[in-house]
């Protein structure tokens, strides 16, 4: 039997008509169109890895924000919105706006004026090749892992949601990716991320319209989800005084400084995924916009992704009537639907032919935008970072053109292999937040230091990061050798069974990130203390204080991108007082 | 033969978001006659309005997006 028979075999969520093939179809017509559109203009390395850098403020805006519309806000969120209620919200608001902000307003006048091409080219002009080393070969690592979690996530859906082959869902999406990545370049991932913005919100916007008019309203929500899991779900920091008293296990100070600092700081301002969306931008004042104006975009994503899964807790019903409940990946028993599930089991509620159609298009373009998305930054990093920095340093630019196409291929390869090493893992938001807090937060503490402090030298920034970078796989380690080793690294010696286990369960990577970003910082301070600075001079472009920095002065009020940040941040206050 | 404009990312999404309006309205028009069984609050009637709402957002921007002569 072929996979596409063999997957008519299976139980599924929901059944797809003709209508909703011909609507799958359509979408993925045209971003193969798109990838062979764009091919001929991707003939350099500044357009096949950079757009041209001619994006403007809104486009560059909407893939920065879509790049990060993966598999974890789709599927993940729903699912964790569900086990924890709107306290999930906060990787939206806290742990995700003032880290833009910040990147829009602070650091992109050095990212883009430097005219570096990626972020370990960022460390290599201002702390040498060892720091490029350690951060191209950690990020290119991460990101074709993170590639095969998204990967993993839209044949899961597909397998769960149609009963499609588990493999072939797995082949097509990375054939597909693969082939506008390689032949369009970063313009075509771009393209398809602000189609794939739009599609989302068209497809999944009408369950919480829907999801609410059947539960009678937010108020009506609200007393429900008390009624059937308790009021803890719907306070976003009333409860989080103490670690006990929420289900997440959180406190308040781990999410303002553990997520809303280190963690968000570290993957929006230095991922390189999101960053190379700016970077393309086609002038100063549009970087700078750009991640505002997807800041102001993140700011709603809540509403289809947090408030389906909320709504789960209240209209999901079993057969006879009785309230469903969702468990965790590990726990499922036959017949039992997992967290994960929640938002497909709310599209097979509420949306007929068509705007099923849509709705698992709009899934599927969520996944593949954020494949895509990890393949172009590691084809870029690869070529810039690794290939012509160490093996190759005097081809012509056609021929790294041609190894970036290559290495979207081998790319996309190793992504399918870690999407099955994924398979095993018991929850895919673990997953992710394990590989950030490895990573990210060290170089987030590089990254900050060197562009904010003229006396980081190069072996203070090289130390830093490797410390820190270190001392988070450790950390890992230690606390994976026995589990009750929390309660060293949250500072309770004498912390009960209780909170160990909640505080594993969710938030063990950020109390893991910020003892890195701290040994990071640390490291890198003493050693640049003890080591020669950089001269003045050298450090113009990279450094604040060393780096004319165009005024806006003469620009009108709402052209100013500090304005439109500060919008932003009066927002994001309100939202969370009311809330609280 | 005239020359014209490469297309803007805008009319990409006015093209695809026009092309699923008009099935999604299609679909609601028939399902006035043959409503969906098994989907819940399917009595509002949201394939069509989706659709109607999809087909004038797509419609605008592909025709305020569209190539223009060179």
């Amino acid at each position: 039997m072929t996979p596409a028979l063999l997957a008519l075999a299976m139980p599924r969520l929901a059944q797809m008509s003709p209508a909703d093939l011909l609507i799958l179809a359509l979408y993925f017509a045209m971003v193969v169109f798109i990838g062979f559109y764009n091919k001929e203009a991707a003939d350099t390395s500044e357009e096949f890895f950079l757009a041209g850098r001619e994006m403007s403020a809104w486009i560059a805006g909407l893939s920065f924000v879509s790049a990060n519309l993966g598999s974890l806000e789709l599927m993940g969120w729903a699912g964790a919105a569900y086990q924890y209620g709107i306290l999930a919200t906060h990787w939206y608001w806290i742990g995700a706006i003032p880290a833009m902000l910040f990147l829009g307003i602070v650091m992109m006048p050095f990212y883009y004026i430097s005219r570096t091409h990626s972020v370990p080219g960022y460390l290599q002009l201002r702390f040498g090749e060892g720091a490029r080393g350690v951060s191209a070969v950690s990020f290119a690592f991460m990101t074709v892992l993170m590639s095969g979690v998204n990967m993993y996530s839209m044949a899961k859906v597909m397998q769960i949601v149609l009963g499609w082959d588990f493999n072939f869902s797995i082949w097509v999406g990375a054939i597909t990716v693969g082939l506008y990545v390689c032949l369009g370049g970063l313009r075509s991932a771009i393209i398809n991320e602000v189609l794939q913005f739009v599609l989302i919100w068209a497809g999944a916007a009408l369950i919480p319209i829907l999801g609410l008019a059947e539960a009678g309203g937010w108020h009506n929500l609200k007393a429900q989800i008390i009624h059937n899991v308790g009021a803890g779900y719907i306070h976003m920091w009333s409860t989080t005084g103490n670690v006990a008293n929420n289900p997440m296990g959180v406190h308040w100070f781990g999410l303002v400084f553990g997520l809303g600092f280190i963690i968000s700081f570290g993957y929006w301002t230095t991922d390189f995924l999101v960053v190379q969306r700016v970077l393309s931008a086609d002038s100063l004042r549009s970087a700078k916009m750009a991640p505002i104006i997807g800041s102001a975009f993140k700011m709603f994503v809540p509403l289809i992704v947090i408030l389906p899964g909320i709504l789960g807790l209240a209209v999901l019903r079993n057969a006879d009537g009785s309230l469903m409940h969702l468990v965790g990946e590990n726990a499922a028993v036959a017949g039992q639907h997992t967290y994960n599930e929640v938002l497909p089991l709310m599209m097979a509620r509420y949306l007929g032919p068509g705007l099923l159609g849509l709705g698992i298009t709009a899934l599927v373009a969520g996944f593949m935008s954020g494949m895509a998305g990890n393949v172009s930054a590691f084809s870029t990093v690869w070529t810039y970072d690794i290939y012509g920095a160490y093996i190759n340093k005097k081809a012509d630019d056609k021929h790294y053109v041609a190894m970036g196409r290559w290495c979207t291929v081998v790319g996309m390869v190793i992504s399918i292999g870690t999407a099955y090493l994924v398979a095993s893992a018991a929850s895919i938001m673990d997953y992710v937040q394990a590989l950030f807090s490895f990573f990210i937060a060290p170089l987030f503490g590089t990254v900050i230091l060197g562009m904010l402090w003229k006396r980081a030298t190069r072996q203070g920034g090289f130390w830093g990061l490797l410390c820190g970078t270190v001392s988070s796989i450790s950390l890992w380690a230690f606390v994976r050798a026995n589990p009750n080793n929390i309660r060293f690294m949250i500072l309770q010696p004498h912390a009960s069974q209780l909170i160990i286990d909640k505080v594993q369960a969710m938030s063990e990577n950020i109390y893991r990130a910020m003892w890195s970003w701290l040994i990071c910082v640390l490291v890198t301070v003493v050693v640049s203390l003890l080591t020669k600075a950089r001269p003045i001079a050298e450090l113009n472009g990279l450094v604040y204080g060393a780096t004319e920095i165009p005024s806006e002065g003469d620009l009108p009020l709402h052209k100013r991108p500090i304005f439109w940040a500060i919008i932003v941040a009066l927002v994001l206050i309100a939202l969370n007082v009311i809330f609280w | 033969m005239p020359v014209y404009q490469r297309f803007s990312i805008w009319f990409f999404v006015g093209v695809l978001t026009l092309a699923y309006g008009l099935v999604l309205l299609a679909i609601g028009i028939w399902e006035f006659s043959h409503p969906p069984v098994g989907i819940v609050l399917s009595q509002y009637h949201g394939t069509f309005w989706w659709g109607l709402l999809m087909t004038t957002f797509g419609a605008f921007y592909t025709i305020r997006f569209r190539p223009q002569k060179a």
